[in-house]
């Protein structure tokens, strides 16, 4: 029963990073209580995908560890760029239009 | 509420908490007090560099060299990894003046004991075998050397907490005043109260809006940096890399250095670092623009067609975020550590520019030392905070 407890603290939230939801608990633990806060801590969210997959579920642990309203938690905005871009796109016309959205 | 220690720290970045950690771990009873959250400063926007090679004989190189001494020990007294690496460094050279500028610099550098000599092209090749044809040397030391500022940040606020170190967040000071028995009392957005015979000043940045809240001049100017961070991608070269241009400006004021109007208009330069992420960071611009700490697109697509110049290569690989940090910039280029003259128990510790990182340890370890009233290094008069206060 532990055992599999045990494991479960082992699965990877953030794949990109392979952060670990025992590492995201134990950020939470120490007072890191915000996506952000806990992303920077564990580096949860600062790979490839820069958070697409895992932020809600880091807010998700956030919510029931701290049992603050989950709304509070969710990440608000995103910074340009949105998805991974290639450096060459540079060299295009239109991504001087690229929103910070 | 109302909360008693000996000594407030105001600001968390780097800074804060290595005053934080050594002042602690010399028994003293330490409140770091920040607006923001978890490295929400220039700390956490930032290149990750315990860089050399930028540095003229003087104190900044000296206390460089005591900074990386210092990380060293903490990487066994630290319980985080701090992400240290050594791989040395190269400063790209593209012209016949550049060359002569940084061979003149090398020869002063080394004269004070740093390790770095001018290589040729031949030499530079084979430690990055895809740098531009037209670079025509570059530097090389193997003292550059790095660290992960979040571990580090980390590491000093989790064995600052063994200490009974303590860090509120995401409640800003907003002012300061001086009680009965002389302690200050600080307070904080959400109206709570500090009270403390010490207070330390590294709020960065922002230190000259902390310093006038107890009449103390602090002439620290906010200059942006934006910088890209690719993917993960393989190792593309030896070492770290920076290009001579800017260097060759602030070194030689006297000559005309050629400049493209990104160069000229955002202040930018090339670093490129390989991070303990296996990802490259790369900057930067160098902007007077208040306190906005937004990147802009015109600021990603300058260092980007900028990096391509040097390293065609990387045309290919992607980048997956931009970020922008304010420096804290002084006049003189040179840190403000120090009690202010006529407010006693008011330290300041900010002022790093482009060095907080390197320069963290070796900040925290000699402010502590300060506030413990240890004999005095006359070495640091040059840093004290006194030096802007009658402009
Ligand atoms: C693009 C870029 C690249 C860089 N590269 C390098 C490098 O390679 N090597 C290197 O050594 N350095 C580098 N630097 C410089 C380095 O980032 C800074 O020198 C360092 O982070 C400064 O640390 P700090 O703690 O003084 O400031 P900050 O990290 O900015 O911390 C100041 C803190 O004060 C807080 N604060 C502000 N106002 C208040 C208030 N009223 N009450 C409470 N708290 C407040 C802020 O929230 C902030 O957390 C770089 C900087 C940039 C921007």
């Amino acid at each position: 029963m532990t055992d599999d407890k045990d494991k479960d603290k082992d699965m990877f939230i953030c794949r990109c990073e392979e952060v670990t939801l025992r590492e995201i608990e134990q950020a939470i633990d120490d007072g890191f209580v915000t996506v952000k806060d806990v992303k920077r801590v564990t580096r949860a969210g600062m790979g490839l995908c820069q958070g697409r997959t895992c932020s809600k579920t880091i807010a998700r642990i956030i919510a029931q560890r701290t049992g603050k309203p989950l709304e509070e938690i969710l990440p608000k905005s995103f910074r340009y760029p949105v998805r991974p871009e290639k450096m060459m796109a540079v060299e295009n016309e239109e991504f001087d239009d690229a929103k910070n959205s | 509420m109302t909360y008693a220690a000996d000594v407030l720290v105001i600001g968390g970045g780097i800074i804060g908490l290595s005053c934080g950690f050594y002042l602690s771990k010399r028994g003293k009873r330490v409140f770091v007090l920040d607006s923001g959250g978890f490295a929400d400063g220039a700390s956490g926007a930032c290149d990750d560099m315990i860089l050399f090679q930028s540095k003229k004989p003087g104190i900044n190189l000296a206390l460089t060299f005591e900074s990386l001494e210092l990380y060293k020990s903490l990487l066994t007294e630290l319980d985080d990894d701090l992400g240290f690496a050594n791989m040395g460094g190269m400063v790209l050279i593209e012209n016949q003046q550049e060359l002569e500028i940084m061979e003149e610099f090398v020869a002063q550098q080394r004269s004070y004991g740093l390790d770095v000599e001018v290589i040729d092209k031949r030499a530079m090749l084979k430690k990055q075998p895809f740098l531009s044809d037209h670079i025509i040397a570059s530097t090389y030391s193997k003292m550059d050397s790095q660290v992960d500022p979040f571990s580090v940040m980390r590491g000093f606020e989790r064995k600052g907490g063994s200490y009974g170190m303590k860090v509120f967040r995401r409640n800003g000071v907003v002012g300061i005043d001086r009680i009965g028995t002389g302690d200050y009392q600080v307070v904080t957005e959400d109206g709570s109260i500090y009270q403390a015979p010490i207070v330390v000043n590294a709020a960065g940045t922002w230190a000259g809006q902390i310093g006038e809240m107890v009449g103390a001049t602090i002439p620290i100017k906010p200059k942006r940096g934006q910088i890209i961070v690719t993917e993960r991608i393989p190792q593309i070269g030896d070492t770290n890399l920076w290009s001579a241009k800017y260097l060759v400006t602030k070194l030689r004021s006297d000559v005309v250095v050629d400049l493209n109007e990104d160069e000229r208009s955002m202040g930018l330069s090339m670093a490129i670092t390989r991070s303990s992420g296996d990802t490259y960071l790369i900057g930067s611009t160098r902007e007077f623009v208040g306190f906005d700490k937004n990147t802009t697109i015109a600021g990603i697509r300058a260092i980007i067609k900028q990096t391509l110049t040097y390293l065609p290569k990387l045309r290919d690989v992607n980048f997956i975020r931009a970020m922008a940090g304010l420096r804290p910039s002084t006049p003189d280029g040179r840190m403000l550590l120090g009690e202010h003259a006529g407010i006693e128990g008011f330290f300041t510790a900010a002022g790093h520019e482009g060095d907080g990182i390197a320069l963290a340890p070796i900040t925290g370890k000699l402010l502590a030392s300060m506030v413990c009233r240890d004999p005095v290094d006359h070495r640091l008069d040059e840093l004290s905070p006194n030096r802007f206060a009658n402009p």
